[in-house]
């Protein structure tokens, strides 16, 4: 955590590499977690993009705090997203043909794999607001429970609670099972 | 399990939860499965990528030409987005209007995120060397400019955007001159008209001397748009150099030292080209840069000469760069 940071300190005070590095560090799950969020490649991409000039534009006046970088980047796609949404005026079905995965060769599995983030996609959708927002972040964007809680401004307790609604909902809606 | 512990070693520390907590974890691990498989696009990935360290290059000229004013600098940012924005969706009428605009000027973000856009379109090495030469001639009227007001800051970003290009181009007229190079021998094969095997062409012609005889016309075609490229990136250090040598000349005693760093940051990256004018006979390792008769010693970052005291040219190299 200290080299951490050490890195983003240097990120701050201008240093461009340092910056790069956090880039790279975070860019993949900054866009899987906007991507399961607005379930289209196109605005995640545009989004995604965002996040990251919206981070080099303020990162002169971050302070640290105890809080790893990636939980504030993940605010900032937090706040990107919401406001996208509310300027969408109608909700946009992301197609299963759209879905993201170009890269694997084998037909078959790349069909396999859309169908299951579509799965994803469709039973995150299902869940209530608040158990939806832990859930990707802990889940997509791979965030502790404490730095969950930072991040969406709740206590451990909450975040915990939710999150296990959120897996015991999620079980629910993708094998169809009741259980808690 | 985050951490690569197995669902059976999570559930062994917690024997009590055991049947409750396995099929949630099981869950959980299938949701991490499925959300591995979103990965963004290679291609976006790397166009993001660009765009960012163009952000940056941007962001640290900036930080440079101006004070810290966070006020400033947003506002140049949202010209600069907005400027790329614009570009890309109306074809660039309305940034066209910026492409005269000085350092010093509120269009000059504009004009550089214009600039990353039309990289963005420069795929071949051979575009991308012309381009690079545009921007080096666009560089030097700009580094003409502010250098005339005795600005020495702007200058001296300004030199540093020069560097770039010019180390860019030559860059990338290697990669042109290398392919061709490569490419040669295989014109020569029987489909085509060509009636005689075309040897490669040597990596790169003396500036001014006709291609041989033994090149195709592409060739041909290639080394004079190299050439082309080479005279005007001198033409362009050239003017550069001599517009900051002559300010200075005029600026006082404390600012000599920033004008004379700008001269060198273009000196450094002009002594790195592969090509030199015709006759010098200066290799890639020479120091000598011969614009407009003036002399510039690398070695100590020191011009030898100036514009209005030219000393008679000095013909020996020194032995490093």
């Amino acid at each position: 955590m200290l080299s951490e940071e050490h890195l983003v300190q240097r990120a701050v005070n201008g240093e461009q590499a340092a910056f790069t590095q956090l880039y790279n560090q975070n860019f993949d799950r900054i866009y899987r977690y906007i991507y399961v969020k607005v379930r289209n490649q196109s605005e995640a991409e545009d989004l995604t993009q965002d996040v990251f000039i919206k981070a080099l534009e303020s990162i002169g006046s971050y302070k640290w705090r105890d809080l790893p970088f990636a939980a504030w980047l993940f605010k900032i796609a937090h706040n990107r997203v919401i406001d996208h949404v509310r300027k969408v005026s109608k909700e946009k079905r992301a197609s299963l043909d759209e879905a993201y995965a170009k890269s694997v060769e084998d037909p078959v599995q790349m069909t396999e794999r859309n169908f299951e983030v579509y799965q994803l996609k469709e039973a995150l959708e299902q869940l209530p607001r608040a158990q939806r927002e832990v859930a990707t972040l802990r889940f997509i964007g791979q965030l502790s429970i404490a730095e969950v809680a930072k991040t969406l401004g709740k206590s451990e307790g909450t975040v915990k609670a939710l999150q296990f609604n959120a897996t015991a909902s999620l079980r629910k809606v993708l094998y169809g099972k009741l259980d808690g | 399990m985050r951490m690569g512990e197995s669902l059976e070693s999570c559930l062994m520390r917690y024997p009590e939860h055991r049947a409750e907590l396995k099929t949630l974890l099981r869950t959980t691990f299938d949701i991490g499965r499925r959300a591995s498989y979103v990965q963004p696009r290679p291609e976006f990935k790397h166009w993001a990528r660009v765009r960012l360290e163009g952000a940056q290059h941007y962001a640290k000229q900036q930080r440079r030409a101006e004070r810290p004013s966070l006020f400033s600098w947003r506002q140049s940012w949202s010209v600069a987005v907005a400027a790329v924005l614009v570009l890309l969706l109306t074809g660039g009428s309305t940034v066209a209007a910026s492409s005269n605009a000085l350092p010093d000027e509120p269009l000059y973000p504009v004009k550089l995120a214009t600039e990353q856009v039309r990289f963005a379109f420069a795929i071949s090495d051979a575009s991308k060397a012309e381009l690079h030469t545009q921007l080096a001639e666009t560089r030097a009227v700009e580094i003409e400019a502010m250098a005339n007001e005795g600005k020495t800051e702007q200058s001296a970003i300004a030199a540093e955007r020069l560097a770039n290009q010019l180390e860019q181009a030559n860059l990338a007229m290697a990669k042109v001159e290398s392919a061709r190079g490569e490419a040669a021998p295989a014109t020569a094969t029987p489909e085509t008209t060509v009636t005689e095997p075309v040897p490669s062409a040597p990596p790169s012609q003396p500036e001014g001397q006709p291609t041989p005889p033994t090149a195709t016309t592409q060739d041909k075609g290639v080394t004079t748009k190299t050439e082309h490229f080479k005279k005007s990136l001198e033409k362009s250090t050239s003017k550069s150099l001599t517009a900051l040598e002559n300010a200075l000349e005029k600026a006082p005693q404390q600012a000599k030292p920033d004008w004379q760093r700008a001269i060198d940051i273009i000196s450094e990256k002009s002594h790195g080209k592969p090509s030199q004018e015709p006759g010098t006979g200066a290799g890639e390792t020479g120091n000598k840069d011969k614009d407009n008769g003036k002399t510039r010693d690398k070695s100590n970052g020191k011009e030898e000469n100036k514009p209005t005291s030219v000393k008679p040219e000095p013909s020996q190299p020194n032995s490093h760069n």
